[in-house]
């Protein structure tokens, strides 16, 4: 081990700071670069003015620096080439290691000389530069450092994947060609954006160089140490290599014309030295703006304290130019888009002949849009110049899609020129040993070179293998070569079991899909750790679409089920497995294992279900030769709702309007009701159903007799005074209204008086009482209780949110002399109301889901008061900490960020309501994959696409005090006081208010309290309330919901950004789903909610942070208009948690 | 068999019947007792408990927990009441995080 290893393995290692400030200090006149031609070419003082670059490096070694960096930034052929002397890159790069090491070695204790290799000026990824001059620059380079004795090489202010991927090939092979190996270091360079200057995030970095392997990956440059912190805490969770660390003094400001660097050494190394500690740093240094005072703080600062060992634990991924894509996926598949294939995809082949090459980024974004993981890239097409073809989209491609690629084809040169071409981490499909080892060793080789996963097919000299056995054999083969021989990572190597299609009826394939899934299990259970992967669709091929969907999706499903990883198919046409009719899964799922039996034959009785497979698409099976009442159900079924016209149509001239509506719809409307109930069916599938059915008994009214009435009752429904939310009671309308019933919806915010009001003149047969508030399940009580006063018992059915079937139970029902119903969702109302009007009891409440659990004794006494009016469970004296400023800051994050907060999982399972009932674990995760996560991908992108969001935040610090159980709000001056802020006490139990979170004014000490305030705007209110009008309901409940959860992203993403700024962020949970549980220290409190829920605190919140100013204003209820706003104060004391008053 | 088992949250003072085998988080949830979930899986502390009476009657303890609790260096009564299930009569106090 070299000396330079093991001082890494023991303790931090210092490196210098800022070199270009420190020459320009001494103020070099164009004299002193050797002409004009060579004014301002740093590189070039090397061999002019070498005595000044050794007092520099001399500096930074007195200051108490471990190791120097040489003065060869630019010294490579591209940067130098401007100054019209490319051809001295080498000699320079080699002066210049000498230089500093003649200057290290003075000293007697050891020092280190690190050979800086800056970006250069031009980027690759963009078009700026091509690959083989840019690696010709960099090798020169590296071949001067490498000749010249550095003890390792530090890539630099990396900006471009494919710099950094040239610049490593470059390193390595002039090492080879030198015979001198040395560590090989990373540096990458992060913007205050967050990620590198393209958009690439720092995941995408540790993915794309964990392949090529170096020996330290960290930051420099770009920003200063605080804004390093959530970058460096990504690399120190996940990335293998040792870590450093080199920030400029902070972020520069303008200073009458000329850029200040405001940290001054003291509190920069204070900085640093926390990073290094917090991060356990291997090294750390400074960059623009630093000083050899700046690295004698540090020197000081760090003292000699041992490293602390990392355990970092990354998934082994895939990366594009912009992110980095786990390959397993949670839940399996991964899904390799399919269509960017020219022998897949006729469109593409098209418009590759036109050389369209925009048109074939759209096919790429629209797989993206579809909820493809990564894209698998084919255009070899007979009489094209593949490799040719395949640089030009690749160019486009890169920088226009966001996922990783799959470079497909057969010919190696292609392959490479891909692999030049793509930043980031590919994978190569693909290897096999049809024509022995030779050609899979070439393309290995390039995968090494490149950092490339690889697809291996188990093909060998014999052939296909078409056994299990025989499959598993050509696998193990292959994981020997590349995991044995090669040494790739185990998951960088995923096996393509073949699948063949089943279709042709061919003795030879019949049982070939049985094989497959059975390879898929050995494999996975003989080499653990490696990946599958299967061209799913190829099972079905030949076969008429409709019966190919079905075939493909239960293929896909039963892999997944056997634990493959990855899927080449196309995510928008694959069907929930859950949506196939079950005679026809049968007959599909015997193909598919080969059951056949006495005149059985699967494919056959497959291919008659389907009628040779001419009308059948794949989301509903609507047959034309079955009966046209069965066709409406089933178009009923699927949501078909511009196919049900024309069968609406047929059925108009063989049955009576009414009794098509009463009979056949509405009876598929109760399957539909069924489904949902036995939690077989997904409410966004439901509301589709609805549209169908409102569009079907449109287009049925204008035939109905003048007399007729098709009403089986009539509801009221209303949302309850002081609250303003509707999608839950515009839900119960949309069903009930397409369920048979007429509905009168009164809209929100509805005084009782307004309600009797209604009920006069609509006379329902019930009214249906909504709210989401907790205090709207008081005024639901208030308002049983008044209808009560009056004598009336007109059924009452309630929902909401905050309601529970206890409350109903116990407080409802027994003030009020009519029935009185809970319903959890708008089909049990629907139940209800079926009950009612038929004339039966209604079933009773249902017993509580916590069955047998009972009070039997609530404490009276309660918990005493500290003299200052807190509750003492809460401790005082803690440290309070300090705001970066006091008042109040404008902050808009673009979308974009607010996607990174947003909590995908409670969009699908709670605002989507995709949750998995009665289905198996992995019929839901196909629920999930197929059509959930799709069409959560296809709304982010319409919201940017169309722009249907204007995110706006204000957030503030405010000096604050606590008196009993109220918060008195300071200017940010402590001159006066701006608001008194009232708040309710527990009567039991630990007796708490928000107030005790913060400091006691008595005690004369000032507490900080950060408050803030989100929108999206105006706009996406409007487009809800026209998608409701519209009838699209389905398109309104996923918009409604996915907007009010991004507006909770919004607020998590800004109380994480307080957090930070308190410096209270060490207890932030690594992952953002334990975020939404509050795994952070403290707590957000907002007005509603059960610790603070009424709602007049947010008039003080608005006014405290002046709301109007980004568009936000009160309703006279005190709720916040736009609806998607959310307001929130924040308390940083750890015992800050949620609680109910 | 499940025969009901009696929890007592301290401070409020709160007694409530259960059947035995029913997790605590239930019973906190369905009785309204005094006490704070966070992620309810057992790493982020905000629920944790004194066992005053009843330790033996908890059900064990799984990694999460173990590890959550050995990492603030908790005494051996505390525990983490998403974790628990209760199989015998039990008394408890909130604690929740550790300033």
């Amino acid at each position: 081990m070299t000396a330079l290893a093991s001082h890494l393995l023991e303790r931090v290692l210092l490196l210098d700071g800022g070199m270009g400030t420190q020459i320009l200090a001494k103020k070099p006149t164009v004299d002193d670069f050797g002409g004009n031609a060579f004014d301002g070419c740093m590189e070039i003082l090397n061999e002019r003015r070498p005595n000044w670059i050794q007092d520099i490096h001399a500096s930074y070694l007195d200051a108490g620096a471990d190791a120097v960096e040489t003065n060869t930034f630019g010294a490579n052929q591209v940067v130098l080439g401007e100054f019209g002397i490319p051809q001295r890159a080498e000699e320079l790069n080699l002066a210049a290691a000498r230089l500093a090491q003649d200057v290290a070695r003075s000293y007697a204790d050891r020092r280190y000389v690190i050979g800086s290799v800056g970006p250069g000026t031009k980027l690759l990824t963009l078009g700026h530069i091509d690959y083989g001059s840019l690696y010709l620059s960099y090798l020169a380079q590296m071949r001067g450092l490498v000749a010249g004795g550095v003890d390792a090489v530090l890539i630099e202010t990396s900006q471009d994947l494919g710099q950094i991927k040239t610049a490593i090939r470059a390193a390595k092979d002039a090492m080879v060609q030198l015979g001198r190996a040395c560590p090989l270091w990373v540096q990458a360079t992060v913007e205050t954006t967050g990620t590198l200057l393209l958009g690439t995030e720092i995941q995408a970095v540790i993915t794309t160089v964990e392949m090529l392997g170096v020996d330290v990956l960290g930051l420099n440059c770009g920003t200063g140490p605080d804004e390093m912190h959530a970058p460096l805490q990504a690399l120190a969770e996940a990335s293998p290599f040792a870590l450093s660390c080199l920030p400029n003094a902070g972020l520069p400001i303008n200073q009458g014309g000329s850029l200040v660097y405001p940290l001054d050494p003291e509190a920069f190394a204070e900085k640093v030295a926390h990073l290094s500690r917090k991060f356990s740093l291997n090294i750390v240094g400074g960059c623009c703006g630093t000083t050899p005072d700046h690295i004698r703080a540090l020197r000081a600062h760090l003292g000699s304290a041992g490293l602390t060992h990392r355990t970092p634990q990354g998934e082994r991924s895939v990366a594009s130019l912009y992110q980095s894509v786990t390959l397993r996926q949670e839940p399996a598949p991964l899904i390799v888009g399919e269509r960017t294939n020219a022998n897949g995809s006729k469109k593409f082949r098209d418009l590759l002949a036109l050389e369209d090459y925009d048109g074939l980024v759209d096919i790429a974004r629209d797989q993206q849009r579809e909820g493809a993981h990564m894209l698998d890239v084919c255009v070899a097409y007979v009489g094209r110049d593949e490799a040719r073809d395949m640089e030009a989209f690749l160019k486009k491609a890169v920088t226009q899609t966001l996922l990783p690629l799959m470079i497909d084809s057969t010919e190696v040169a292609v392959i490479e020129r891909a692999l030049q071409t793509a930043p980031g981490k590919c994978i190569v499909n693909s290897i096999n040993f049809e024509d022995g080892e030779a050609r899979a060793r070439q393309v290995l080789d390039l995968c090494r070179t490149y950092g490339a996963g690889v697809v291996a097919l188990t093909i060998d000299e014999n052939g296909m293998a078409h056994t299990a056995e025989a499959k598993l054999a050509v696998a193990t083969r292959l994981y020997d070569l590349v995991v044995g021989e090669y040494g790739f990572h185990p998951a960088d190597l995923i096996i393509d079991p073949l699948t063949f299609t089943l279709g042709s009826g061919d003795e030879t394939f019949r049982g070939s899909a049985k094989e497959t899934l059975e390879a898929i299990r050995q494999i996975k259970a003989r080499h653990p750790g490696v990946l599958t992967i299967l061209g799913v669709s190829n099972v079905s091929f030949g076969l008429a679409p409709p019966i190919r969907h079905v075939l493909n999706a239960l293929m896909l499903f039963h892999a997944v089920k056997a634990g493959l990883d990855l899927a080449i198919f196309n995510a928008a046409k694959v069907i929930p497995v859950a949506a196939i009719p079950g005679d026809h899964r049968a007959a599909a799922e015997d193909v598919l294992f080969d059951r056949r039996g006495d005149g059985y034959d699967p494919l056959k009785t497959l291919m008659a279900l389907f009628g040779d497979g001419r009308a059948a698409e794949p989301a509903g099976p609507a047959l034309e030769d079955l009966p046209v009442e069965e066709r409406l159900k089933r178009d009923i079924l699927g949501g078909e709702k511009r196919r049900i016209l024309d069968d609406v149509d047929a059925a108009l001239k063989v049955l009576p309007p009414l009794e098509i509506i009463n009979r056949v719809l509405l009876d598929a409307m109760r399957v539909v009701g069924e489904r949902f109930g036995a939690g077989e069916m997904q409410l966004p599938f439901v509301l589709e159903s609805a549209e169908a059915m409102k569009a079907a008994v449109k287009r049925i009214e204008p035939h109905l007799p003048k007399d007729a009435t098709s009403t089986k009752g009539r509801v009221l429904l209303a949302t309850v005074k002081g609250d303003v939310h509707d999608i839950g009671k515009n839900l119960v309308e949309i069903i009930f209204s397409n369920n048979g019933y007429q509905v009168l919806n009164l809209g929100i915010k509805q005084p009782v008086e307004a309600i009797l009001g209604a009920m006069a003149e609509f006379r329902p047969d019930a009214i249906g009482l909504s709210g989401l508030l907790v205090k709207s399940t008081t005024v639901m009580r208030e308002n049983l209780l008044h209808m009560a006063e009056l004598g009336l018992t007109i059924p009452v059915i309630l929902g909401g949110a905050a309601l529970t079937r206890d409350f109903v139970a116990e407080h409802c029902q027994s003030v009020y002399g009519g029935p009185v119903f809970y319903a959890e969702d708008a089909f049990e109302g629907l139940r209800q109301m079926d009950g009612l009007t038929s004339g039966l009891r209604p079933a009773p409440l249902a017993a509580p889901e916590a069955a047998g659990i009972t009070v039997v004794h609530r404490g009276a006494a309660p918990t005493q008061l500290s003299p200052a009016g807190q509750s003492l469970w809460v401790k005082r004296g803690l440290a309070i900490p300090t705001p970066p400023f006091w008042g109040v800051r404008e902050l808009t994050l673009p979308l974009e960020d607010i996607f990174a907060f947003l909590d995908s999982f409670v969009v699908l399972r709670n605002r989507w309501s995709f949750t998995q009932g009665k289905l198996s674990e992995a019929a839901f995760e196909a629920v999930l994959k197929e059509k959930a996560e799709p069409l959560l991908a296809k709304w982010k992108q319409r919201i940017l696409d169309e722009g249907l969001l204007e995110p706006r935040a204000v957030y503030g610090y405010f000096p604050v005090q606590a008196e009993g159980a109220h918060l008195t709000v300071h200017a940010p001056d402590r001159t006066r006081v701006l608001a008194r802020i009232p708040f309710p006490r527990q009567d039991q139990g630990r007796r708490l208010a928000i107030p005790d979170f913060f400091e006691p004014g008595a005690g004369g000490r000032f507490d900080v309290l950060p408050l803030q305030l989100v929108t999206m705007g105006h706009k996406a209110a409007e487009l809800a309330a026209d998608l409701y009008r519209s009838d699209n309901y389905s398109d309104y409940f996923l918009f409604h919901g996915l907007v009010t959860e991004l507006t909770e992203a919004y607020a998590e993403c800004l109380h994480a950004r307080i957090r930070r700024e308190l410096g209270i962020h060490g207890q932030d949970a690594p992952q953002l789903r334990q975020l939404f549980n509050q795994g952070y220290q403290g707590s957000r409190y907002s007005f509603g909610y059960p610790a603070c829920p009424d709602l007049e605190g947010n008039a003080a919140v608005l006014d405290l942070l002046n709301g109007p100013a980004i568009g936000v204003t009160l309703t006279d209820q005190f709720q916040m208009d736009p609806e998607f706003s959310t307001s929130a104060l924040v308390a940083w004391h750890p015992q800050a948690r949620y609680f109910a008053v | 068999m499940s025969g009901p088992v009696q929890v007592t949250f301290l401070p409020e003072d709160l007694r409530v019947q259960a059947p035995a085998g029913t997790s605590l988080q239930a019973i906190a949830d369905a009785s309204g007792a005094d006490l704070t979930f966070g992620c309810r899986s057992g790493s982020c502390g905000t629920c944790r408990v004194r066992v005053l009476t009843g330790q033996e009657h908890c059900s064990a303890m799984a990694s999460e927990e173990r590890d959550y609790l050995a990492g603030i260096h908790a005494p051996a009564d505390h525990r983490l009441a998403c974790q628990v299930r209760v199989e015998g009569d039990l008394e408890v106090e909130y604690l929740g995080i550790e300033p």
